[in-house]
């Protein structure tokens, strides 16, 4: 049966890490997976936490009430978006003084929140809603000989209290789906669950790609193929800053870092051009893609 | 009130302090009972090995009600919201939600912004999204933006007018 989201870009897939966009769309109707493109989204909120929890929640909240003005799910590929909008239905289902001040001020826009519609992440839609045995019937060119480590993202993990989509202390989901498509994983590394800096990045740069450094030059150690995210502010810490980061742990960095989706399509038989390889700033070219592709 | 005003932040804003204020209380009133000092929230604090964040020193100076020590420090923005210690804490406090409230009063008492967050914020307020979409470049240095990789138009508020005017009357107003 078709599966039908409302893709939630958020502003950083929008606006800067294209790959994951296209590795997205391009990847998912091969599931099956119908994706709307639905007007007048605005960012998540979750950057304006520390600024103001209150306006990080309006917008969360209305962002939910366009996808279900549109009688639609969420899909939402970002990991800090997703937190964002499962907090709000959190917080909201619980207070509903705050719902009904949140839709005081939604009036304004036609717009009124229920909480009724569903939010996921891309974790979530191929594990639980598609399933590991439809993935692997679509398998044409599976990514075998490729050994690689995973990210999950600190968002997508916790807090466990708001409904997570994998467990918050060895979450296995993403191993899993990589071992469907015919890769190799280790179910733990001691830094699997360190986070990637990506928020410190905002007001301190240079501790921020410390972070991102000490990770992947453990990752490098370990000698695993790549290392696998599903969140676009790790991936700009991971790929795009990944020689900046190697600086400040005085390592020269060199992990092929891709999306989970990117992989996905590459398993399918998808081109790689089609899903955004070559922006890709770390040397994804290391692992002999074309190899696979073949 | 001009974006620039609200975001340069000139005034310290009384009734959403006040509100900010009692967020804390609350905190305050919920966890002075149930911490007793484990500090496992700071064993595994993502900025506490680099940035020295100390998460249990942060409850214990709530509960001794030093809340403008906390948002005059610098300290409170170190924290890399990883939810670790909201995770981990054997008593369920969430020294994470402590620090939010913290920066919320810091920014709303009128004191400087810190990186990048007064531009995501102006941005958020006149195109919706943190940033306008970036020219990027390929692995062999290429540039290419969006509407060359044939990706669809961003999504965005469609009334800018009536979203800014929202967001406006939560930075600034009790609602």
């Amino acid at each position: 049966m078709e599966k039908k989201y409302a893709l939630f870009t958020g502003c950083m897939m929008s606006t800067e890490q294209y790959a994951y966009e296209l590795s997205v769309r391009e990847s998912l109707p091969t599931l099956d997976v119908k994706l709307v493109d639905v007007e007048g989204f605005s960012c998540c909120g979750e950057p304006m936490k520390s600024v103001n929890q209150l306006m990080a929640l309006y917008l969360s909240a209305r962002n939910i009430a366009i996808a279900q003005k549109n009688n639609l799910a969420i899909l939402a590929p970002c990991a800090m978006c997703h937190l964002s909008l499962s907090e709000c239905k959190h917080i909201l289902e619980n207070n509903k003084e705050m719902k009904d001040r949140i839709n005081g001020m939604l009036a304004a826009e036609d717009l009124n929140y229920s909480g009724s519609i569903e939010v996921l992440h891309i974790v979530d839609l191929l594990y639980d809603k598609i399933d590991l045995e439809t993935i692997k019937k679509h398998v044409k060119k599976p990514l075998s000989g490729l050994k690689f480590a995973t990210h999950y993202g600190c968002h997508l993990i916790r807090p466990s209290e708001l409904g997570r989509p994998v467990n918050s202390e060895n979450p296995t989901k993403m191993e899993e789906i990589l071992n469907a498509l015919g890769a190799e994983t280790v179910s733990y590394y001691p830094e699997k669950l360190d986070c990637c800096g990506g928020i410190l990045q905002i007001n301190s740069l240079e501790s921020a790609l410390t972070k991102t450094g000490q990770k992947l030059k453990a990752i490098q150690e370990y000698g695993f193929s790549g290392l696998v995210d599903v969140c676009p502010w790790c991936h700009r810490m991971y790929d795009a800053r990944q020689v900046k980061a190697g600086e400040t742990v005085a390592t020269k960095l060199e992990v092929p870092v891709f999306y989970l989706t990117q992989l996905l399509g590459l398993a399918f038989g998808i081109k790689k051009e089609k899903l955004g390889l070559d922006l890709n700033l770390s040397p994804v070219d290391k692992l002999n893609l074309s190899e696979v592709q073949r | 009130m001009s974006i620039v005003d609200l975001t340069s932040m000139g005034e310290p804003q009384s009734e959403l302090r006040k509100e900010i204020n009692d967020r804390l209380s609350k905190l305050k009133d919920e966890i002075s009972d149930y911490c007793y000092q484990c500090a496992k929230c700071t064993s595994g604090c993502e900025a506490h090995k680099l940035l020295e964040l100390e998460p249990h020193k942060i409850v214990a100076l709530l509960k001794r009600g030093l809340i403008d020590e906390m948002v005059n420090s610098d300290i409170i923005w170190t924290c890399m919201s990883c939810f670790k210690c909201r995770e981990r804490c054997p008593q369920k406090i969430a020294p994470i939600e402590i620090l939010f409230a913290l920066k919320n009063m810091a920014v709303a008492s009128g004191k400087e912004i810190p990186g990048k967050y007064t531009t995501f914020l102006q941005s958020i307020l006149s195109i919706g999204a943190i940033q306008d979409i970036q020219e990027i470049s390929t692995r062999d240095n290429k540039t290419t933006r969006r509407a060359e990789l044939s990706l669809p138009n961003i999504s965005k508020p469609k009334d800018l007018t009536k979203f800014q005017a929202s967001l406006m009357k939560i930075a600034v107003e009790k609602v």
